[in-house]
């Protein structure tokens, strides 16, 4: 093989790698997302519950050194402030986009206070506990391909995990049943002796929790550190994502490899076109993202409810 | 068992309700935030004052208020006028930073030996001004033509145009409007397309007297021109809009557009009042809290002006706060946000009427007196 | 075991009105029984009482002579009682048997068993000729069917009483034969069907007894042997007419407004054929008809508002039809419309602005909008129309019906219009408010306007109008001229019963013009 064909094969092996492990945080946080917004609530807030679950689990796994305990702290947390959100969103029937943006600040200030309050009492950690890298014998070590799909993080798998239990909920039980039931036609959901409410907070609490696992994988499987900047906007591609998965979680899956091989180009490309600009390629998951939600290719047709709060009369 | 509260049908909307509980919000916000300050050993009254006094109580604090207030309120009025049209447009982070860039890219070209060369500010800042709303203009039009034609959803679309906009302004600093030297930000702007400075004694620009300007101006439309009449009809019922001969459709991007070219006019007072150059993270999340100030001013352009000036402040006095007492400024924004969630919050207590005479009883047996029910 | 159900005087007061005043109704087994009313005569809240949506405020209901309490809807599935409403409770996104299986609770078991449910439909929809694809999906089902799937819903959970209101009033005729078959076979089963309706030809057609209601009020109840059209008509429609309006001499222009072969259809179902008919000034022409004949897919086409499939719009000889909504207000029509909260007006703004909705680019100087002018306007409507409840600058959100309509009524009668659609005017209001109102209407036609009155209330269209045209099922059926002798004739008509002596129902008539499933 020559020279050029082992640097077109390292740059795809990275890129796909790459694209696997982007993909994670944001399909989590899809997932999540995708059962509040079948439900009929649309929350903005996850960006800022990912972010506040990055937090606690960095300071989980500062303090403790446990990797799978602080990444449900992380969950915990998520659930913990949705409650306040899904609060506003269902009984005080508060505007759902002012709330969960207003919130996002909220969470942006909180995060970055505690964060220097904790750097103030000790430095920065060199390094913190994190998953490492799966290693499987002998499938993971198929050339190519090997390390790629079996070389991933535990997380990883987790989510695909969930993204398939996800599915199985959503279309197979009944609870799944109400839930798409409250946010297509709540009156009848009401009429078949649903109570909307309470599968509105459910729905909230899902994506709370999805949003918080999110924060602990970038911590402990992605990134490896806690940044303020840590998030950029990914909870919002989440939003983009179940959308472009048209509420479906295995159609989400797919948008967020999607997602997730655009992110990752960026980090790859940049060894080869150092003509092109690099913030074009960081700017390209976004850019992409507007043009799947832009109509253009097709009106997504979101759950009939969505946003329209409920009041029985 | 009567209960003390009674829920009502309707929520109470005299202003004395409103007011009992909007101040009931704040005093909340205020008390969560001050754990924090107890957190870092400070005093809470002690911390207020500190972040109110340097604003508010200096002269040079107050211009530097003002100073952070002016694109505060053009980023709010831009909320007002558009989310009013019934039109939620989130992108104001971008508009901020286009309309920035667009007035950088302007002033350098007027550096001498550029391409325009040295231009009086009488041409000059009219010039500016147009171009920064053309630019913001488009970037938020496109998006209401987006949501108007294709339906497109404008909340997402606007926050996701937010990280477009910031990388171009990372590419322009770090490329083609590059100062020398190893910082990605652009030349110091020419003199000469400074905004002049009109407070002696503080560092007060042109840029407040625009924001004044500006709202009036909202204020005018909304108030008093038929199109804001129309605009405001859209928002509230677009069915009976549609049905009073009004296009929705053509208000809507029109409303993109005004508050594209607001919020870009942030970005141009920011960058040729303050900063004076420009590079990643001018917004400062200006974008964002200016959403905040239009929210508490309850989308009246006339409050926007004191709530601006009082968010200005605390940003200035956080800076302030972190100098002396090393307590980082995010607090500010804990508190900023706290403040409208509460308030959005507190709205639900005007369902509830307090049971004055439940409570009455209730002592009555409390004391051990007879009730004569 | 043969069940027999009785409601013994049932009172249900709303704010302002007496929904049901002491109704007394008793229901067989294995009988097929109608609730025969006009809009607003109380059936349908008696029903919903007995449904278990609205608690009753005093009354007595009986099953085999065993008080019951119904104080939701599950208590009355239960019992056997369900509901089929006007407007389905679907999910048109979710199949047939889902949403079948979406009113089963928990209770059996947190995992859906789809092909069972599947197999009990089947066996259902068998058993009482309804065909019915359970893997469909609701949305893409035409009307007759969701109605179908509507009734198995209950019958899957036992119901031994159906209650279906209006059930008609969104089938094609085929689609009424077939559910006429379906109920005749629930009927041999033991089940009791009430049927909540207006039209007079199907009841004739298809039920045991009939109980007329008016006002609130239970008239009586006949076996429908014994009684016949001519009567039921008379006792649904007739009554002392109570306000009389004083009518000055007649003195008509020419046609102001000209409606040509006028289709409309929504979905691929026609809503209107080809309605033709004139409006003269100084005319009042009233549209007789319930709602949901056409009536508002007509208005809305005339403004506009709505895409005509074929035919044309006149206005003073000009032909508006694809002029946009603003300019037809230009050119001098305005409109009141029927939901006088949600499209009249703008609750949220204030009496003054609201007093110049769409007309706000004629209230200018220059530039700026002229707000003396518009406020001065607004305080003379106050005053012209007597309108109380609020000062000019209060939320609009916060007059009462009848104040809201006159503030409503007052804006389009001065805004200098030639043609005046109104709709359902008084609706929902008290006798002092309607007074108000037919006052107004009458004293625009004296000034020469004229005015298109669509109301389905009897008492008004006999008062006001100079001709009255009866839409049924988007086709006029006849016309006629004051004075309006033959009541009884508009009666039927409105129900769907062709005027000539000695003809059958109107259904008979008509071609079959649907596909069969």
């Amino acid at each position: 093989m020559n020279g050029h064909t082992i640097l077109v094969s390292a740059f795809i092996v990275a890129w796909l790698s790459a694209s696997l492990r982007l993909a994670g945080p944001v399909l989590l946080a899809a997932l999540g997302e995708t059962f509040a917004e079948r439900s009929g609530i649309l929350n903005v807030g996850i960006e800022g519950t990912i972010l506040l679950g990055a937090l606690v689990s960095f300071l989980s796994s500062y303090r403790t050194g446990l990797i799978w305990t602080s990444l449900f702290v992380a969950t915990a947390a998520g659930v913990a402030v949705n409650l306040f959100l899904a609060w506003m969103y269902v009984s005080v029937r508060a505007s759902q986009v002012i709330t969960g943006l207003v919130f996002n600040v909220f969470a942006l200030g909180l995060a970055t206070t505690v964060y220097r309050l904790v750097l103030a009492e000790s430095a920065a950690p060199e390094s913190l506990a994190v998953f490492q890298p799966l290693r499987m014998p002998v499938i993971g070590r198929i050339p190519y391909l090997g390390p790629v799909i079996f070389g991933q993080t535990a997380p990883f798998y987790l989510t695909l995990v969930l993204a398939a239990i996800a599915q199985f909920v959503l279309y197979r039980t009944y609870f799944g049943l109400a839930i798409r039931a409250t946010g297509e036609n709540p009156a009848a959901a009401d009429a078949a002796g649903i109570s909307v409410h309470r599968m509105r907070y459910w729905g909230t609490l899902l994506s709370g929790a999805g949003a918080g696992m999110a924060g602990g994988y970038l911590v402990l499987a992605q990134v490896g550190m806690f940044r303020e900047t840590i998030v950029a906007g990914q909870g919002f591609i989440a939003l983009a994502i179940v959308i472009f998965g048209r509420w479906n979680p295995l159609k989400a899956t797919l948008a967020a490899l999607v997602f997730g091989a655009c992110d990752a180009l960026q980090l790859s490309l940049q060894i080869f076109a150092n003509r092109v600009p690099p913030q074009l390629l960081l700017a390209l998951p976004y850019i992409v993202t507007i043009l799947a939600i832009s109509g253009l290719f097709g009106r997504a047709v979101p759950p009939a409810a969505l946003m329209k709060p409920y009041v029985k009369d | 068992m009567t209960k003390l509260f009674e829920r009502r049908l309707i929520p109470a909307d005299s202003p004395g309700a409103v007011a009992s509980t909007t101040a009931l919000a704040l005093f909340a916000a205020m008390a969560v935030t001050a754990i924090f300050f107890l957190y870092y050993g400070a005093s809470p009254v002690q911390a207020y004052f500190g972040l109110f006094h340097e604003p508010f109580g200096t002269l040079r604090g107050f211009g530097y208020s003002l100073v952070r207030a002016a694109p505060l309120a053009l980023v709010a009025l831009g909320t007002i006028v558009s989310w009013r049209s019934g039109f939620y447009y989130l992108g104001f982070e971008g508009c901020f930073i286009m309309g920035a860039a667009a007035a950088g890219w302007l002033s350098l070209l007027t550096a001498p030996g550029a391409l325009l060369g040295p231009v009086p500010l009488a041409i000059f800042l009219p010039l500016v001004i147009l171009f920064s709303l053309t630019v913001g203009g488009l970037w938020a039009g496109l998006v209401a033509f987006i949501r108007v034609r294709l339906g497109g959803n404008e909340v997402l679309i606007s926050l996701m145009s937010n990280y477009v906009a910031r990388f171009f302004l990372q590419y322009l600093v770090s490329g083609p409007l590059r100062a020398p030297g190893s910082l990605p930000e652009s030349p110091l702007l020419p003199r000469d397309t400074w905004l002049p400075f009109i407070l002696p004694g503080t560092r007060g620009h042109a840029g407040i007297l625009i924001a004044v300007a500006a709202a009036l101006f909202v204020w005018v439309l909304l108030e008093k021109l038929p199109l804001g009449y129309e605009l405001v009809v859209t928002g509230f019922n677009p069915v009976a809009a549609r049905y009073a001969g009004i296009e929705v459709d053509r208000r809507m991007v029109f409303a993109g557009f005004f508050a594209g070219g607001l919020g870009a006019l942030a970005g141009m007072v920011e960058a040729l009042g303050s900063q004076h150059r420009l590079m990643d993270g001018i917004s400062g999340s200006m974008g964002f809290v200016g959403i905040i100030v239009a929210l508490l001013s309850r989308l009246n352009p006339l409050a926007v002006i004191p709530v601006a000036l009082i968010y200005g402040g605390m940003s200035v006095g956080a800076d302030a706060m972190q100098r002396r007492a090393s307590i980082p400024s995010s607090i500010t924004f804990i508190l900023e946000s706290l403040a409208v969630l509460l308030v959005l919050a507190s709205d639900i207590l005007r369902f509830y009427k307090p049971n004055f005479s439940a409570l009455r009883l209730s002592k009555l047996r409390a004391s051990g007196g007879e009730d004569s029910a | 075991m043969k069940h027999t159900l009785e409601m013994k005087n049932i009172v249900k007061r709303f704010p302002g009105v007496i929904a049901n005043d002491h109704a007394s109704l008793t229901i067989h087994a294995g009988e097929i029984h109608a609730l025969l009313g006009e809009n607003g005569a109380g059936k349908s809240t008696l029903m919903q009482i007995l449904y278990g949506f609205h608690s009753m405020d005093s009354g007595d209901i009986f099953i085999d002579g065993k008080r019951i309490q119904l104080s939701s809807p599950k208590d009355a599935i239960a019992l056997g009682i369900g509901m089929v409403h006007q407007e389905f409770m679907l999910v048109p996104t979710f199949s047939v048997v889902e949403n079948i299986v979406l009113g089963l609770g928990q209770g059996a078991g947190p995992m859906l068993d789809l092909p069972k449910a599947s197999s009990k439909t089947r066996e259902l929809s068998d058993r009482f000729g309804m065909a019915v694809d359970p893997s469909a999906k609701v949305g893409s089902l035409p009307m007759g069917v969701r109605q179908r799937v509507e009734i198995l819903k209950l019958l899957y959970q036992d119901a031994r009483l159906l209650i279906l209101d209006e059930p008609t009033s969104v089938l094609t005729s085929g689609e009424k034969d077939r559910l006429f078959a379906v109920l005749r076979e629930l009927r041999k089963s033991g089940r009791s069907i009430v049927i909540v309706t207006h039209k007079l030809n199907e009841i004739m057609e298809l039920a045991d007894r009939v109980t007329v209601m008016r006002d609130g009020l239970v008239l009586g109840t006949k076996s429908i042997q014994s009684t016949s059209q001519q009567e039921l008509a008379q006792l649904m429609v007739g009554r002392d007419v109570n306000l009389h309006a004083v009518k000055p001499e007649a003195c008509f222009g020419d046609p102001v407004l000209r409606v040509e072969q006028c289709v409309i259809d929504e979905g691929g179902i026609e809503k209107v054929h080809a309605v033709s008919f004139e409006v003269r000034a100084g005319e009042i022409f009233g549209i007789a008809g319930v709602d949901g004949n056409g009536q508002s897919e007509l208005v809305e086409a005339i403004l506009h508002l709505r895409k005509i499939k074929s035919g044309r719009v006149f206005l003073a000889g000009t032909d508006v039809t694809h002029m946009s909504v603003a300019a037809h207000r230009a050119k001098g029509i305005s409109y009141v419309p029927a939901d006088r909260r949600g499209v009249g007006s703008v609750a949220e703004m204030t009496i003054a602005d609201n007093a110049v909705l769409g007309l706000q680019r004629r209230y200018t100087r220059g530039l700026f909008r002229n707000m003396r002018d518009s406020r001065s306007s607004a305080q003379q409507l106050t005053e012209r129309f007597g309108i109380r409840g609020a000062g000019i600058d209060s939320a609009a959100g916060k007059l009462s019906g009848g104040n809201l309509q006159k503030l409503i009524l007052g804006r389009e009668i001065t805004s200098g219009a030639s043609l005046l659609i109104v709709e359902q005017p008084t609706r929902g209001l008290d006798v002092g408010a309607v007074e108000s109102i037919w006052k107004e209407l009458l004293r625009a036609r004296q000034q020469g306007k004229a005015v298109l009155l669509i109301s389905a209330e009897m008492e008004e269209l006999l008062n006001l109008a100079d001709r009255i045209a009866v839409l049924f099922d988007g086709r006029i059926m006849s016309v006629f001229d004051a004075p309006f002798e033959s009541v009884d004739r508009i009666g039927l008509l409105m129900a769907g019963i062709a005027s000539s002596p000695g003809s059958t129902s109107v259904a008979s008539q008509e071609t079959e013009r649907d596909q069969t499933l």
